[in-house]
């Protein structure tokens, strides 16, 4: 898989003529990303700085900021409501990035066949990615009404008790994992291109060699998907952290007993409902730092594992 | 009884649908312990013909046994044979020891057994040092040969390879190709060999099947193939140089068949004598042979391979060419069947 090492051509100093012929920006990959690059530092560099700053303040969003030193750090230590609405979101993306991997990663195995039918059952489990979170929120809420919804009814037509997903904490946040769960498209996409980069011949060797299609997904596909699966699942992690405002604040509101106050509803209530900026950017640049560290934990982990060397 | 084709037919459906015939009529006998060598121009058929063998592809007709088996129907893993991928194939995650088992592995045989079978492989093929190595820091000819031990390991009736030899380095491909004889040879199994190289069939072939847009053309030993061609494309594919072929009136004649002459069997005359006489248009020395372009009047090319010993005529001048009328073949048109 990664026999191919490409030598990136490197201008020679001798060969200066060529430079003047040819755009400098062939040479410079990170020319040609400055303008993402000014926009980034723009818009999330400058605010990033602004609220790190806030952090350490009190800011009810008139007048001047007042610097209050550790205050805001003490608070956010016997926080108790942030740390349990942290603990909503850890269990929440427990369930929910297991679960989008392996519907991405199923799908991919079940649609990377070439055909007309593959082809529009592949357009159905993106379709969810593309419809904007609040509709797709609010679809759901519907779909989960106990009183009305579809899915409690096909439940109860079949005798099934419905988990009570409005009412039960634990059913609620399985309810929202759900919802997060099947917009998993971007993931498809890319566990579908990964099975397509997997040369063919290698599941005809594993096919003669006898091997059954659990012992040739276990043995092969799936080791050799492993690092793209992994990164998956990463990049999940980050983006679970966030995800689950819209359906939380659209379907649940944090209830039942706050089981799905997650934590950027959280710091959302902090910052707009109680006005507390100063301390919702303490809360914010919290979630940051935890994001960051449990990603530089997993790429840690990969690197010892030497996953990532497959790629 | 190796391996039986009967009647083969397939056909790929093209983009605007119409059947592309890939396999017409093929019918193909290797027997136990023969080494079969499958050779064409790309596009013939013959990779489909080993891929239908291994069961990789379904025929649209026809039928297939191994070791006196119908395996027309079976799964691939169920036909008792292995198949070497021209791209090896090689699980890249897996050790070469990982990729030897992994048949093994696959089939449920004891652990014990498989330690030891991988271990018979592996010093049959000079791998012992490198089993604890990944694909990906081996050589072109190691990766060959665990492909190859990857096959032989679970002992089976036949061996299909693709084009093994095509990513070896040209010296290399010359050792391999008399190790891969040699193996065939020791373990007595019957091989089913795909080239496109002719050089390569005429090495190895115990009798070698030329298949030509989806059909055989002929099937025999390299000795029937080199000097009675059952087809004019036969006597220009197989062979160093193709063969001559002049039409009737290159040689004057109104009319009647092609004349087959191979260039090894031609000499130089005075210009004016011998058969025919044309200009030199380019000379090819080869160490202890020349090959001459010699072009007639009548703008028909002809190959002469003369030793170099004998004094390497001049580029631009007049010869004349002569063969032994016992050497020339005819066929009835230029890609036609033999007549005599």
């Amino acid at each position: 898989m990664n026999e191919q090492h490409c030598q990136p051509t490197r201008p020679t100093p001798h060969r200066r003529w060529d430079r003047a012929r040819t755009p400098s920006l062939r040479h410079r990959p990170t020319a040609l990303a400055l303008p993402w690059l000014a926009a980034t530092a723009l818009l999330v560099g400058i605010p990033l700085i602004g609220s790190a700053w806030l952090a350490f303040t009190d800011y009810y969003g008139f007048g001047a900021p007042s610097f209050t030193g550790l205050d805001n750090w003490h608070r956010l230590a016997t926080d108790e409501t942030f740390w349990h609405s942290l603990a909503n979101s850890a269990k929440i993306a427990a369930i929910a990035i297991p679960l989008r991997t392996a519907l991405a990663i199923g799908c991919a195995l079940l649609l990377h066949r070439r055909s007309s039918m593959n082809s529009a059952a592949r357009t159905a489990v993106f379709l969810p990615s593309i419809i904007p979170d609040a509709a797709w929120a609010l679809l759901w809420l519907w779909l989960l009404n106990p009183l009305y919804g579809p899915l409690p009814l096909t439940l109860e037509a079949f005798g099934l008790p419905s988990p009570g997903w409005f009412t039960d904490p634990a059913a609620a946040q399985g309810g929202l994992a759900l919802v997060a769960s099947l917009q998993m498209g971007e993931g498809f996409l890319v566990a579908l291109a990964a099975r397509r980069l997997l040369p063919g011949s290698l599941h005809e060797a594993a096919a003669m060699e006898g091997a059954g299609r659990i012992f040739t997904f276990r043995r092969i596909t799936l080791p050799l998907m492993a690092p793209i699966l992994t990164l998956l699942a990463l990049r999940d992690v980050v983006l679970l952290l966030h995800t689950t405002f819209i359906p939380a604040l659209l379907i649940t509101a944090g209830e039942p007993h706050s089981a799905t106050l997650v934590a950027p509803l959280y710091v959302y209530r902090r910052a707009f409902l109680y006005g507390e900026l100063g301390y919702a950017s303490t809360l914010s640049i919290t979630l940051l730092i935890t994001a960051a560290a449990v990603a530089a934990a997993q790429l840690i982990v990969l690197h010892r594992t030497r996953l990532l060397e497959l790629l | 009884m190796g391996i039986a084709i009967h009647g083969a037919h397939k056909a790929y459906r093209s983009r605007r649908k119409q059947p592309i015939a890939a396999l017409t009529e093929v019918d193909l006998h290797v027997a136990r312990g023969e080494l079969m060598v499958v050779v064409g121009p790309s596009g013939s058929g013959k990779s489909t013909l080993l891929r239908a063998t291994a069961g990789l592809e379904a025929l649209d007709a026809g039928r297939i046994e191994i070791g006196g088996r119908d395996v027309t129907t079976a799964a691939p893993g169920d036909r008792d044979i292995s198949l070497v991928f021209q791209d090896y194939a090689l699980f890249p995650h897996l050790t070469v020891a990982e990729n030897i088992a992994f048949g093994q592995r696959a089939r449920g045989v004891p652990k014990t057994q498989i330690t030891t079978d991988v271990a018979q492989a592996a010093t049959m093929l000079g791998l012992t040092a490198a089993l604890a190595r990944y694909p990906r820091e081996l050589s072109g000819g190691e990766r060959q040969r665990v492909a190859l031990a990857r096959a032989m390991i679970r002992r089976p009736k036949a061996f299909l390879l693709d084009e093994p030899l095509a990513s070896l380095d040209p010296d290399l491909r010359l050792r391999t190709r008399a190790e891969i004889r040699e193996l065939q040879r020791r373990l007595g199994v019957s091989m089913l060999y795909v080239t496109h190289d002719q050089t390569e069939a005429l090495a190895l072939g115990d009798r070698i099947a030329v298949v030509r847009a989806g059909r055989i053309e002929q099937v025999g030993t390299p000795d029937e193939l080199y000097s009675r061609p059952s087809t004019a494309f036969i006597a220009r594919f197989i062979g160093t140089l193709p063969m001559n072929l002049l039409p009737p009136e290159a040689l004057g004649r109104e009319n009647g068949p092609v004349t087959g002459i191979r260039p090894e069997r031609t000499h130089l005359a005075h210009a004016g004598h011998g058969h025919l006489t044309g200009r030199i248009a380019a000379v090819e020395p080869s160490g202890e042979e020349t090959v001459l372009h010699v072009v007639c009047p009548d703008t028909t090319r002809i190959l002469v391979r003369v030793p170099s010993s004998d004094g390497v005529p001049r580029p631009g001048s007049e010869t004349g060419i002569t063969w032994s009328n016992a050497d020339e073949h005819h066929f009835a048109s230029a890609e036609g069947p033999r007549t005599a």
